[in-house]
């Protein structure tokens, strides 16, 4: 496991929101989702994904639903709601905006000032 | 943000809460356990891989308190356990709590009870829809000092018709009538008004139905609508009540109708409510053909059209006027300069008794501010105590608001529970405190404690709770770590900082117990000032009696339908009364003193123009005098002395030439340089009418009340011009209460339909024209006394807890060479200290706040210096001896004893 990167602030939300866009998960499959399709490279502290479900299903974003596991356990499920795709769309633009600014902003030479 | 969506989360939460704790605890221990069978799968043992996936996680209970916060329940949860431990501190200091919670029940119980009183009498609105629409109109004079003139019939339609202003308008006659028939006569107040009178108000009836335009008859209808009251003392509560007759002042009447129970006539009535109300036409018999200059009408009432403001339909109607007076210039003599004027009914209802109302209320707030300061400065000290705690909390990671709030909970909590006491004190003692409420009040029998005086309790309540919540509250929040465990080890205690604080509690209490005793001072001097004022006669063996002639609406009925029929029987009045033994002398008077305090009353004296002869009419300008009818004997049986001229005598009768006293003001006003006496005047500027001749001067009698000083009265003969509403007085040495049974004895055996009424000392009448200025000064003083002695009580405690705290210090100094008077005096100077800041703070607030009492003084300037001598210097002396005993408990600090304590 080569060196991993710390989550940049507020980016969690986002990331939560994309793992249950593919699917309800419940919150270990959510860590699991988001290291799999980072290919393991962000370090999430585990028990700070729950405050941040909470918040999620607090702003009707996320909705949870009790069901079974894969091991045939009781566990609460998260999907994405319809105010949660809009977020989500939003958060996604936003970001993209944010990086491209961001990464043309590092490009810039000093001839072209 | 969605808001709705987060509401219903967190009430679900808030609701739900033990449940989804627990889901929560399942949903942790489900990813824990997943997480160890992972990696129990990469090859770790059972007992490593629960260890390792629980590291991984980090502190459960850390992120479980996130997720509280991020659901917005932390707070709550927080909420829970401040209160849980709140109130374990108040019932393990039993002794604190209980003074605490007694201060603030008085303290709100007072606010609720004279708050209910203000919010039924000046903010809620009159019990009628779209009370905002009713007005009272006046016509005025203001070229000749004349306000709320009669009018008559002409002038009332051109309000209904051409001023266009007005839904409904009626003129208002209120009055007591005789209602006989059955037993003893009855005397009850009736209203008298147009047709549309019920329209007007909006009232249903209860029973059978209300007069309204339909029924009009241009004289004086026989219909009658009853009160609630009426119908269930005197019919009791028949149903079939409508068309039984009722005969008043010897009128049968038809009744049609009874009214709702709470309904209330929006008028002064005479005394009391009115219970029988009929209509009038106004235009023909019993009334005198409708001229425009027969002005007859009095107290109008309307309701103005929807959409309209007040002040358009005022300059409508001033319009109006300026057009009458020129159509009609004979009518409205240009100096006069008639017009027409509205005031919002409520307004007029109740603005007298505002400045009281709001006075009282001052006061009552001031006390619950001195309360809760008082518990601030209890608080203060047992914080102190508790500082160790709070340092310990603090070191164990709370934050500063964290302990704030901590605090505040625990004041909240306390003063919503002495607020609870004191909403139950206000409604248990409510009934009793009402009845000290003098009756010139209005609205009275709408005091009730609704959810406006619930709200305003609420209020005061967590006011109070902020108030003496927010110093502990700082003085926690900022409480230095170190250095509170260190003072708190040393056991010193009294640290700058709260001391600090605490100087400024005392202050505060202090200023307003000034504020309170200026207030007081300045009424209860008003009232002994107004006790010992010269009325203008001699009250004491003087007892009187009411008697109102009845007023039919068929003059063929009435016994004493003019002047000659009146004076016969003032006559034999005044025979029967001088016959009962016991009584030296007796006489006869329109207007009994002091008891004229409302002059809008009907039958009571208003004050009227006149006219003095050879006078140009320019100069006749604020002509007005109030007109009085006595019998010859008046002035003796008041023991007035009459200056100039001779009184009156049997000989004044009609038909022989008019005569009448004037009284000095009168003279002193209309003849400034000339002799009064032989001058002639003329009532009314009526040229029909002959000329008065003035034959004598009296000194001055407060006729209107001991607090309305120049009014001119002129004086003239029962004999020769009289009304149906008379008092005797009589002079005796008897007590009143064993004369009644033979004045009214003699009185009906002229004519057994006559009611008698209000048989009382002269001394009494004087005493009950001061009720309502008396209910405001004790209530004021009480409150102040009660001022008082909390502050002493804050000095004392203060002082007190200053020289436990202090004690080895004192030791020390002892020790030291300080001498036993060093210690008093350093004590002393502190408590003086503190109350000199707090007296001159007070005495600059009233001083620049008590021309706002003004119309409550009487005699005594809003800046009355005795007051403002006296009030500092007394609670100056209070203040000192609230010091004095702890200081004295600090001298005898045993120094050796002291210092051993550490």
């Amino acid at each position: 496991m080569g060196k991993q990167i710390d989550l940049l602030q507020g980016t969690l939300d986002m990331l939560i929101l994309k793992a249950v866009s593919l699917g309800p998960l419940h919150g270990y499959g959510v860590l699991l989702r988001i290291q799999q399709i980072s290919g393991e490279q962000l370090e999430i502290q585990q028990g700070s994904l729950y405050p941040a479900l909470y918040r999620l299903e607090h702003q009707g974003w996320i909705a949870s639903e009790w069901g079974e596991s894969d091991n045939n356990r009781k566990a609460k499920f998260y999907s994405l709601t319809a105010a949660g795709r809009r977020q989500l769309h939003a958060e996604t633009e936003k970001w993209n905006r944010m990086a491209s600014l961001i990464a043309s902003i590092l490009r810039t030479t000093s001839e072209q000032i | 943000m969605n808001f709705p969506a987060r509401f219903r989360s967190w009430l679900k939460w808030i609701t739900n809460g033990r449940r989804l704790e627990g889901e929560m605890e399942t949903e942790v221990r489900f990813h824990i356990e997943s997480r160890a069978a992972d990696l129990v799968r990469k090859g770790l043992s059972q007992q490593e891989a629960m260890r390792q996936a629980r590291i991984d996680f980090g502190g459960i209970e850390s992120h479980k308190d996130a997720v509280r916060a991020a659901v917005g329940i932390r707070w709550w949860s927080e909420l829970g356990s401040d209160l849980r431990h709140g109130w374990r501190l108040f019932y393990k200091n039993p002794a604190f709590s209980a003074v605490a919670v007694l201060t603030l029940a008085l303290g709100v119980g007072a606010n609720t009870a004279i708050f209910s009183i203000v919010n039924a009498v000046l903010l809620r609105s009159l019990p009628y829809p779209d009370p905002d629409r009713l007005v009272r109109v006046f016509f005025n004079e203001p070229g000749v000092g004349l306000r709320d003139v009669r009018f008559s019939k002409p002038e009332l339609d051109d309000l209904q018709t051409r001023s266009g202003v007005f839904e409904d308008v009626t003129p208002i006659f209120e009055g007591s009538e005789d209602v006989t028939g059955a037993g003893q006569p009855e005397r009850v107040e009736g209203v008298n008004g147009s047709f549309n009178y019920f329209s007007m108000l909006g009232v249903t009836p209860q029973v059978g139905r209300l007069f309204g335009p339909q029924d009009f008859v241009p004289g004086a209808s026989t219909d009658a609508v009853i009160s609630d009251g009426l119908w269930r003392r005197e019919f009791g509560a028949d149903p079939n009540i409508v068309g039984r007759t009722l005969r008043l002042d010897n009128d049968p009447f038809t009744i049609i109708g009874v009214l709702p129970r709470g309904f209330r006539h929006p008028g002064p009535t005479t005394s009391g409510d009115a219970e029988v109300f009929c209509p009038f036409g106004f235009s023909a018999a019993p009334f005198p053909p409708p001229m425009r200059g027969t002005r007859i009408l009095v107290h109008g009432i309307g309701r103005l059209k929807p959409g309209l403001t007040l002040a358009q339909a005022q300059a409508r109607l001033t319009a109006m006027a300026a057009q009458l007076r020129r159509d009609f210039p004979t009518d409205y003599p240009p100096q006069a300069r008639w017009t027409i004027e509205i005031q919002p009914l409520q307004e007029t209802l109740v603005g007298k008794v505002r400045p009281m109302l709001l006075v009282l209320l001052g006061a009552v707030i001031l006390i619950v501010l001195i309360v809760s300061l008082n518990i601030a400065n209890l608080l203060l000290a047992r914080a102190s105590g508790r500082q160790q705690e709070m340092a310990m909390r603090s070191a164990l990671g709370a934050s500063g608001g964290r302990l704030a709030r901590q605090m505040l909970t625990e004041s909240m909590l306390l003063s919503l529970i002495g607020g609870a006491a004191g909403i139950v004190t206000a409604a248990v003692t409510l009934g009793f405190i009402l009845r000290f409420v003098p009756s010139n009040v209005p609205r009275l029998n709408e005091v009730r404690i609704d959810w406006v005086v619930l709200a305003f309790a609420l209020l005061i309540s967590i006011l109070t709770g902020l108030v003496f919540g927010l110093a502990p509250a700082l003085h926690s929040a900022k409480g230095a770590l170190t250095s509170a465990i260190r003072e708190g080890g040393r056991g010193s205690g009294y640290s700058t900082k709260t001391g600090r604080l605490r100087d400024v509690l005392i202050i505060s209490e202090l200023a307003f117990a000034v504020i309170l005793m200026v207030g007081a001072g300045l009424l209860l001097r008003t009232l002994r000032d107004l006790l010992q004022e010269n009325p203008g006669f001699n009250p004491t063996q003087v007892v009187t009696a009411n008697i109102q002639l009845p007023n039919p609406n068929e003059s063929e009925a009435d016994p004493y339908l003019d002047i000659p029929r009146r004076a016969t029987f003032d006559r034999e009045l005044l025979r029967r009364m001088k016959a009962i033994p016991g009584v030296e002398l007796a006489a006869i008077t329109s207007a009994l003193p002091t008891t004229n305090s409302n002059p809008n009353a009907v039958g009571g004296l208003a004050v009227e123009g006149f006219a003095i002869e050879d006078r140009p009419v320019e100069s006749s300008q604020h002509l007005s005098a109030e007109r009085i009818r006595i019998s010859p004997d008046y002035f003796k049986v008041l023991q007035t002395p009459l200056l100039r001229g001779r009184s009156f005598t049997e000989g004044d009768e009609d038909g022989k030439p008019l005569v009448a006293i004037i009284d000095e003001s009168t003279a002193r006003k209309y003849w400034p340089t000339q002799d009064p006496l032989g001058r002639r005047v003329r009532f009314a500027r009526d040229a029909t009418k002959p000329w008065t001749t003035v034959v004598g001067v009296i000194k001055d009698i407060k006729s209107d009340g001991l607090d309305i000083d120049g009014v001119p009265h002129i004086y003239v003969s029962t004999y020769q011009d009289n009304s149906k509403r008379l008092s005797v007085v009589l002079r005796t040495s008897l007590p009143a209460t064993q004369l009644e049974a033979q004045i009214r004895h003699e009185i009906q055996s002229i004519d057994p339909g006559l009611p008698v009424f209000g048989v009382s000392s002269m001394n009494d009448v004087l005493d009950r024209s001061l009720a309502s200025r008396r209910f405001s000064a004790d209530l004021v003083g009480g409150f102040a006394g009660l001022a008082v002695l909390l502050a002493s009580i804050g000095i004392y405690g203060l002082l007190a807890y200053m020289v436990g705290q202090r004690s080895r210090e004192i030791g020390i100094r002892m020790a030291l060479g300080a001498r036993r008077g060093d210690i008093l005096r350093m004590f002393l100077r502190k408590g003086v200290a503190l109350a000199s800041v707090g007296i001159v703070a007070g005495v600059v607030f009233s001083a620049s706040t008590a021309s706002m009492m003004a119309s409550l003084l009487y005699g005594v300037r809003p800046h009355d210096p005795p007051v403002f001598l006296i009030v500092p210097l007394l609670l100056l002396a209070v203040a000192a001896l609230a010091s004095y005993l702890p200081a004295r408990r600090a001298m005898k600090v045993d120094p050796m004893f002291a210092l051993r304590e550490v």
